[in-house]
């Protein structure tokens, strides 16, 4: 029963259909789960950094204006209707009338009004990114909230509702208003107007959260407490799972050689959805400065010369699969693998593999080797180290000599990152919830800066940048979605990396628990469906 | 006698300060040379403009010099202030004294726990040099002081959460089901036995072998000889006479691996979740959270010199021959 259960969730995963759940028992009332976290935030709501930590608890305690659903469509929340202007820049919304801050007050458009004006925009990390092209928002009364675009821009709603990017969760204005928003102290005792209300904070172990009672959604929550621990040590956390001691670990921590046997003990579910909106993908990072990897041949034969099933099967045990293209197949409305040529028959790919070499100048030397290359990876992802010993056995086939380096991660990102000092590096990257907010800004050429996560590979192709330029103002879906593949085909030819695999969804969740996770922020969202079962 | 040893206390005191400031600038200039940038940790995960980042190097004065940003830091320390965390944004004095008391049960269960089993241990062995219990012993001491830390405390979580199920395996207390008065004392022990058998390993054997070989070498003196020929009993012979006098480079030592405790309790307190410095300390390396490694360093730098002078007095007691001037 379970395993049937588990291969509909893993199909309704794989194919991103928003299909109702089987229908369940009624979800009843009561119990107390227990979320296990790797590190501790600095800080319990959304608007000082785009911290997974920090969201996973805040997101308990803060209402957004609406959530996603698994085809990226706005779901209400503080926002129970919301309409657009024909020339798609003016958003209005009408907000609930009976949600209430935890210390009582009501909530309010001004509340709303204040957060987005003179919280998200002055203090969120990105907000860089979008706010400049607001033009104003504002409360137009007690319950009506509008927000005009300088400029049409299509993914405005997706990253309104992409909590972890955008940091839109309302904050009460009265506990705001004249402070600092980066020193108030609510900042780590949070008053939101979520499901679940903050209790305490022990610092170095746990965060406990306590019903809401007086929530605007009738009914929910349906837990009496959550409580997130900080479990720095992955083993011991996983033995923590096992005993029973944590209920719920998300997929960024749920280690890939053990989701076989946790599938197989009933007292464990795999839930293999809730990482669409990251739709994240591993990258073999090419430094496009180096004197042999500037020559685009060179590129497409390490392409060729890789074997990307073996490289996922090896460095995710089976689960995942190989990536296709640069944008992840979660993302299934633009998402296109047929320009991926470079993984056919391994024999004759290899033989492509050496004969671009030798054409590109670099032939082989009296040892069999061309040249060598170093290879970076940071400690934390085991996958990707041994992701990256694969990659040397493979490309050593195609005469390319592969030293691998590991790095702690600050050390890793300023290498890569900032000093640009690297040949190849193994680094993953989310594509979603929308192209234009995680795709675009790691090959546009204006991106080539010293900066984590953006165009360190110092990639530039003007076409593709004419086209990065021009899709996010077309408001027609289909229109842009071709302009995406145009945007994958491009990608799929210059090779600024090689996408080498999709990061496997399996989250690890405790059969006591139902409906853990429900939309494509599933790691980070809300547990205000969750419910026990015994 | 008494006022001697209080000029010799103030005058170790006084040396101490110039120390402290020593270890100030050279760890103050470490921490900063380590690669990586804490406004990668404070913005978060994802890519971020940079005026922002700008913004936030100002903000916490990362944008000054480094001869600035020490100079001002070490105005500041004097004056007793270790300064705000970059990424809790609350006093890093505060957020050490809140992490104390766990650190502290911690290595104080196992400072107690391997000196009073060492000390036996060791007493014993060197007793009855060369028999099965000794070879055994020495060879189990050998296998637990080359074991790295980490290593033992899986292993241990392994037999004993995982199969046995006799002890929790993270954290301090029970969070699900928590526990008032009494039972919550009990609670925090059984959460304590893992880690602080894991902790005490390596000093329990550094302890037993520096007492056995102590202990040999003071039972083959001849005053014990004498002792032994006046009639003296044999439990008199070998507490009072032997190890007593054999017990003086123990304390030293016992001294000083507080210092290496403090700064061990980072793989035992990760491992087992506690939440002490160490935990404290794996986490600020992470975020690159300078003031809190900084404070850190002063923090356990003071106690380790604090822990010397308390050496040096319990020297003076066991030993009526130590006089300090």
């Amino acid at each position: 029963m379970i395993r049937k259960t588990l291969a509909t969730v893993g199909l309704v995963a794989a194919f991103g259909l928003a299909v109702p759940a089987p229908a369940a028992a009624q979800p009843q009332r009561g119990g107390t789960l227990i979320i296990g976290l790797e590190g501790e935030p600095g800080s319990l709501v959304a608007h000082l950094a785009t911290d997974t930590a920090a969201l996973m608890v805040a997101s308990n305690m803060l209402s957004t204006l609406f959530t996603l659903n698994f085809d990226f469509e706005p779901v209400p929340d503080l926002a129970e209707k919301w309409t657009q202007s024909a020339d798609g820049r003016t958003y209005t919304f009408q907000l609930v009338r009976n949600a209430k801050w935890h210390d009582g007050k009501p909530v309010t458009a001004r509340d709303v009004e204040f957060t987005f004006n003179e919280v998200i925009a002055k203090v969120h990390p990105r907000a860089a990114s979008w706010w400049p092209n607001v033009e104003y928002a504002k409360a137009i009364d007690d319950y009506t909230f509008e927000i005009k675009l300088k400029e049409p821009y299509a993914p405005f709603l997706t990253v309104l509702g992409y909590t972890l990017g955008s940091g839109t969760m309302m904050l009460p204005k009265h506990v705001y208003q004249g402070t600092d928003p980066k020193t108030n102290p609510a900042n780590a005792a949070p008053i939101g107007s979520g499901p679940f209300k903050f209790k305490e904070w022990v610092k170095g172990s746990h965060v406990e959260l306590v019903r809401n009672d007086a929530y605007y959604k009738p009914g929910k929550p349906y837990l009496d407490r959550i409580i997130v621990r900080f479990l720095p040590d992955a083993a011991a956390r996983l033995l923590a799972f096992e005993r029973g001691e944590v209920d719920f670990l998300h997929w960024y921590i749920v280690p890939h050689d053990r989701v076989k046997d946790l599938r197989k003990d009933p007292r464990f579910q795999i839930v293999e959805k809730g990482g669409e909106a990251a739709a994240t993908n591993e990258y073999l990072l090419f430094n496009l400065r180096n004197q042999h990897l500037k020559d685009v041949r060179v590129r497409r034969a390490i392409a060729y010369a890789l074997d990307r099933s073996v490289i996922q099967d090896i460095s995710l045990f089976g689960e995942g699969k190989p990536a296709r293209s640069f944008v992840n197949s979660g993302l299934r409305w633009i998402f296109e693998p047929s320009y991926d040529v470079y993984d056919g028959d391994a024999k004759k790919d290899l033989a492509t593999a050496n004969k671009l070499l030798d054409e590109a100048g670099f032939a082989r030397g009296a040892d069999g080797t061309r040249f060598s290359l170093r290879v970076f990876w940071a400690s934390g992802r085991d996958y990707e180290g041994r992701a990256a010993e694969v990659i040397r056995d493979q490309l050593k086939q195609a005469g390319i000599d592969v030293k691998i380096q590991v790095f702690d991660r600050p050390t890793f990102i300023d290498r890569v990152f900032r000093q640009w000092d690297f040949d190849l590096a193994n680094q993953l990257f989310t594509t979603g919830p929308d192209p234009t907010i995680s795709v675009t800004p790691r090959y546009h050429t204006n991106q080539i800066k010293k900066q984590p996560f953006v165009n360190g590979m110092g990639y530039s192709n003007p076409a593709l940048d004419k086209l990065f330029d021009a899709e996010f103002k077309i408001v027609d879906r289909k229109q842009r979605a071709d302009m995406w593949r145009q945007i994958q085909k491009i990608l799929m030819e210059d090779l600024p990396a090689v996408p080498l695999f999709e990061i496997p969804v399996v989250n690890a969740v405790s059969s006591k628990f139902k409906d853990v996770i429900t939309d494509p922020q599933g790691y980070v969202q809300s547990r205000e469906d969750a419910y026990m079962v015994k | 006698m008494q006022s001697r040893f209080l000029t010799y206390l103030f005058r170790r005191v006084l040396q101490a300060v110039p120390l402290l400031l020593l270890v100030v600038v050279i760890t103050f200039l470490l921490v900063h040379a380590a690669p990586g940038d804490p406004v990668d940790v404070l913005s978060g995960q994802m890519e971020t403009a940079p005026e922002y980042r700008e913004q936030l190097r100002r903000e916490f004065g990362l944008d000054r010099p480094l001869y600035v940003q020490l100079g001002r830091y070490v105005a500041k320390v004097t004056s007793l202030d270790l300064g705000y965390s970059l990424r809790y944004r609350v006093d890093v004095f505060d957020l050490i004294m809140s992490r104390l008391p766990a650190t502290l049960l911690l290595m104080g269960t196992s400072l107690v726990l391997s000196s009073a089993i060492g000390i036996l241990l060791g007493a014993f062995a060197a007793r009855h040099p060369y028999s099965a219990a000794d070879n055994a012993a020495t060879l189990v001491a050998l296998a637990g002081y080359s074991m790295p830390v980490f290593w033992l405390g899986q292993l241990l979580l392994l037999l004993f959460a995982l199969n046995l199920g006799w002890f929790p395996t993270q954290g301090m207390a029970s969070l699900r089901a928590p526990a008032e008065g009494w039972g919550r004392a009990f609670d925090i022990a059984h959460h304590l036995a893992l880690p602080a058998l894991t902790y005490s390993v390596y000093n329990l054997t550094l302890i037993f072998r520096l007492t056995r070989a102590r202990m040999q070498e003071t039972l083959a003196e001849d005053y014990i000889t004498t002792a032994r020929a006046k009639g003296v009993s044999e439990g008199a012979v070998v507490f009072r006479h032997a190890l007593r006098n054999a017990l003086l480079p123990v304390v030293t030592v016992i001294g000083l691996t507080f210092g290496f405790m403090l700064a061990g309790s980072v793989l035992t307190e990760t491992v087992f979740a506690w939440p002490g410095l160490g935990r404290l300390m794996y986490e600020a390396i992470m975020a690159r959270d300078y003031p809190i490694l900084m404070g850190l360093f002063i923090f356990i730098s003071s106690l380790v010199i604090v822990a010397n002078v308390i050496t040096d007095v319990i020297y003076a007691l066991i030993d009526p021959r130590v006089v300090y001037k």
